[in-house]
C-alpha cells in the first residue's frame, strides 16, 4: 500500500487560500496528513497515509508577524504547521462546528489581500527580469552568437509564462477576494 | 499615533468586531480573553477568531486607538487609550442614536 504522496503545485491548483484550505482538509479527512508546511510547500508537498482526520486548515500571510501572533493563534487552539513563503499554517481538530481564525468579512478580504500583495512581490520580480532580458538582447544584439541569443529568448519566454501565471493568480485572487 | 480626525474618519462607523475589541479593552486583556469576553456578552453571537482579533490589535495598536500594557507567557496584553476611548463613545452616540430612530419597528 503507497504510504506516501507527493503533491505539486498544489498553491498553483487551489490558488484561493478557501480552496486550499478546503483541500487540505478533504485530504485530512481521508487520511492524508503533511507534515510541516515549508519554504517549498507551494512547489512540492508531501503527505503521509494515516487515519482520518477532521481538521479545520487556516492559510493565513503575515510577511513579518509580531511576537504575540504565534501566541494568540496557540491559545485560540490552533496548532502551528510552519510557513510556506510568508503564508503561515494552522490547524484544529473539530467535531460540531468549523472553527475560523477570520470572524468577519472585513478579515478575510484582508488575508485575501496579502495574498495578492504577496504573489505581487513575485510579479514585479519577473516583470523586472523581463525587461532586463529585453534590454540585454537590445544592447548586445549583435555582440551575441546565434546560441546565446536562443538561450536568452528561452530564458525571457520562460519568465514571461511565469508572469502571466502569476498575473492570472492575482486576477482570481482578486474576483474572490470576499470568501 | 492617528489625530482624532484621522481615527474616526477610519474608524467611524465602526464594525462590531472592532467596537467590541475597544470596549473589551476598557479592562486590561489578551487576545484570548477579549474573545471570551465578547462571547459572553453576546451570548456567543459573536465569537472572535484568533486571524481577527491578531490583525485588528494591530491595527488598533499601530494607530493609537489601544496599548500593550504587559506580557506574560509571552501574551501580550492591552487597554485603550484616550484616543481609542474618545472614538468608542462616537460609536455609542451613532448606535444610540440609531435606536432611537429603530424605536416603533419591533
Amino acid at each position: 500500500m503507497k504510504d506516501k504522496k507527493i503533491v505539486w503545485f498544489s498553491a498553483f491548483r487551489h490558488v484561493v487560500p478557501a480552496d486550499y484550505e478546503n483541500w487540505l482538509e478533504k485530504m485530512a479527512a481521508e487520511g492524508w496528513q503533511t507534515g510541516r508546511f515549508r519554504q517549498w510547500s507551494s512547489i512540492y508537498l508531501t503527505f503521509t497515509k494515516g487515519e482520518p482526520k477532521k481538521y479545520r486548515f487556516v492559510y493565513d500571510p503575515q510577511v513579518s508577524p509580531r511576537k504575540d501572533y504565534v501566541t494568540t493563534y496557540e491559545q485560540f487552539g490552533w496548532e502551528y504547521l510552519g510557513r510556506m513563503a510568508s503564508a503561515h499554517f494552522w490547524r484544529m481538530e473539530y467535531s460540531n462546528k468549523r472553527p475560523e481564525a477570520f470572524s468577519d468579512t472585513t478579515s478575510i478580504v484582508q488575508r485575501n489581500r496579502r495574498t495578492i500583495s504577496a504573489v505581487s512581490v513575485g510579479f514585479f520580480i519577473f516583470i523586472a527580469l523581463e525587461i532586463l532580458y529585453a534590454v540585454l538582447l537590445t544592447v548586445f544584439r549583435d555582440s551575441l552568437s546565434a546560441s546565446d541569443r536562443t538561450q536568452l529568448i528561452i530564458a525571457g519566454a520562460f519568465f514571461f509564462i511565469l508572469t502571466m501565471t502569476l498575473g492570472a493568480v492575482m486576477l482570481v485572487l482578486r474576483k474572490n477576494e470576499k470568501r | 499615533m492617528m489625530s482624532l480626525e484621522q481615527a474616526r474618519r477610519r474608524y467611524l462607523p465602526m464594525s462590531e468586531t472592532m467596537f467590541y475589541i475597544l470596549l473589551s479593552l476598557k479592562q486590561e486583556r489578551h487576545g484570548y480573553g477579549i474573545m471570551q469576553h465578547v462571547k459572553e456578552l453576546t451570548d456567543a453571537r459573536i465569537i472572535l477568531g484568533a486571524g481577527t482579533v491578531y490583525s485588528s490589535l494591530g491595527k488598533l495598536e499601530s494607530d493609537g486607538l489601544i496599548e500593550a500594557v504587559k506580557e506574560e507567557d509571552r501574551r501580550k496584553f492591552y487597554i485603550i487609550t484616550p484616543l481609542g476611548r474618545g472614538i468608542l463613545r462616537e460609536e455609542a452616540l451613532r448606535i444610540t442614536e440609531l435606536h432611537r430612530n429603530s424605536e416603533g419597528l419591533l
